[in-house]
């Protein structure tokens, strides 16, 4: 028996459509396989020719007349190209010349070379407006804070009482970033204490009632009452002193044995760091300056309002005793 | 066997030359397996209608330039399959055939295997095999496909399909063998 038929002897048999070889006809093996190709190969064209009536007929229904005209495509311009296309040069090729001709003649060259002098105006008569700064007091107005009452206290400031508005976007209740204080009723915002006349909410530029540049009452440039910052009570908590260092005796207190308590004045600021100190009731012999040194170094829980710290005035009084 | 390759074969010679007077007739005789090539070729329905009317109409045009030295299907299954070249090199093809093999074929090969009462097991297996031609013809360069359609759909000789692609009689054998070979691979290949 000879050998079996290799892959490509199996092709060429299919190809040339010869049929099987000799050995094929003997091999029940090699019979076998070429017609499981032969199969597949019988399948595909099957499916290919089911296909292809399947979509020849959908564009053309089996049992209608099929309607086939055997008229030569024509083109878009029915055989017009050429006239069109020349038409259309020569209308391109008038307006190509018109433009030319128009941009040539000598009234046009006049005007599109003339030249045209701009000069700059001199803007250094103009003085630049003066820049107002946000901060506190009242807008800056034309007279000092009036008697009113004194608009709500609030953490932020959001409508600064300034006065009139005429019908307003968003009507907001105006507030001052100061502790809750005694105030009085009116139907003006103003200074409790001010004086009676136009509606103001004081000289100071910013945005609060008073003569400040802040959104708070009175002076100073922050929140608060009467300068930048806030005293305890309204709402405000005092500072309360962490770590407090004693102070030293000076050496001119101690050989003259001088006692006495010097009292002190201290903004406490919102990390609790003592500021602005200042000696209210002094004691001499260099204790007012120990004295001072000592508070530098005290640590303190700041004042809070509404449950954040705010820069709270405290009042503190050494003590100098000889043991 | 095939209607129209039945009636085309019995057709003699000298009728066929003069079957180019009687247009509508030849239209009506070989329409279908113009179609089917071309279907076949480049899987595209709405294409394969546009090119099988170009190829008429190109045959209609040149109808005098027909020397009667071939069979008329053999001359029309050339004109289509140089049709077929021609918008195989036409970036329009390119596109499709990207957005093909992106997208799932509509054209599911195996929808086309025709249901003949047989086993679903049987039907099963011969859509596998389908399926498994058809994904290979996909693969195959262009020369070796209208080959490999011309020979196995279409049932045309060696010398026919040599005159159809204007190749020689051992270049057609030996693009249909490479066609063979990567099919069987792929026949073969596990699932």
């Amino acid at each position: 028996m000879t050998q079996h038929l290799t892959r490509e002897q199996i092709a060429e048999c299919l190809i040339s459509g010869a049929g099987a070889s000799a050995h094929a006809n003997e091999c029940a093996a090699c019979r076998a396989e070429m017609a499981r190709f032969e199969s597949a190969l019988t399948e595909f064209r099957g499916a290919v020719r089911h296909f292809s009536g399947l979509a020849g007929r959908s564009s053309s229904p089996v049992g209608s007349q099929i309607v086939w005209t055997t008229t030569p495509a024509r083109g878009m311009y029915s055989g017009n190209e050429i006239k069109a296309g020349m038409s259309s040069l020569l209308v391109n090729a008038a307006l190509v010349t018109l433009l030319l001709i128009v941009g040539m003649a000598k009234p046009v060259e006049q005007t599109l070379t003339k030249i045209i002098f701009l000069t700059a105006p001199d803007l250094r008569t103009l003085k630049p407006k003066p820049e107002t700064t946000k901060g506190g007091g009242s807008g800056a107005q034309n007279s000092e804070a009036t008697k009113g009452k004194l608009p709500k206290s609030a953490p932020r400031q959001f409508m600064p009482p300034v006065q009139p508005i005429d019908q307003p976007k968003l009507s907001l209740n105006p507030t001052i970033l100061a502790p809750d204080l005694p105030n009085i009723s009116s139907q003006t915002y103003g200074d409790p204490l001010g004086a009676v006349g136009l509606p103001s909410s004081g000289l100071g530029p910013g945005s609060g009632i008073g003569p400040g540049k802040g959104p708070g009452f009175g002076p100073g440039d922050r929140g608060g009452f009467g300068g930048d910052v806030y005293r305890p009570g309204g709402g405000v908590t005092a500072p309360i002193a962490l770590i407090k260092p004693e102070p030293e005796y000076s050496e001119e207190a101690r050989k003259s044995k001088w006692q006495g308590s010097v009292t002190l004045q201290i903004v406490v600021d919102e990390a609790g760091f003592p500021k602005n100190i200042q000696v209210t009731k002094p004691l001499g012999m260099g204790l007012d300056e120990k004295a001072k040194e000592a508070v530098m170094k005290w640590r303190f829980k700041p004042g809070m309002k509404d449950g954040k710290p705010v820069p709270v005035i405290a009042t503190i009084e050494v003590n100098f005793r000889l043991l | 066997m095939d209607r129209n390759l039945v009636s085309e074969a019995a057709m003699p010679e000298e009728t066929c030359s003069e079957g180019i007077a009687d247009f509508d007739s030849l239209v009506d005789l070989h329409r279908p397996r113009i179609f089917r090539f071309i279907l076949a070729s480049l899987r595209d329905p709405e294409t394969a209608e546009n090119l099988t009317q170009d190829c008429f109409v190109k045959a209609y045009k040149a109808r005098a330039q027909f020397r009667g030295e071939s069979r008329l299907g053999t001359w029309l299954m050339q004109i289509a399959a140089n049709l077929v070249r021609d918008h195989h090199n036409s970036g329009r093809f390119k596109f499709w055939r990207r957005s093909l093999r992106s997208h799932v074929d509509l054209n599911d090969a195996c929808d086309w295997v025709p249901d003949q009462q047989r086993s679903p097991e049987a039907i099963a297996s011969a859509k596998e095999q389908v399926r498994a031609i058809w994904n290979a013809a996909a693969d195959l360069s262009e020369r070796q496909r209208t080959v490999f359609l011309l020979r196995f759909v279409e049932d045309m000789e060696l010398l026919e399909i040599a005159a159809v692609t204007g190749m020689k009689e051992g270049t057609v054998k030996a693009h249909l063998f490479r066609a063979l070979q990567a099919v069987r691979a792929k026949l073969e290949e596990p699932k």
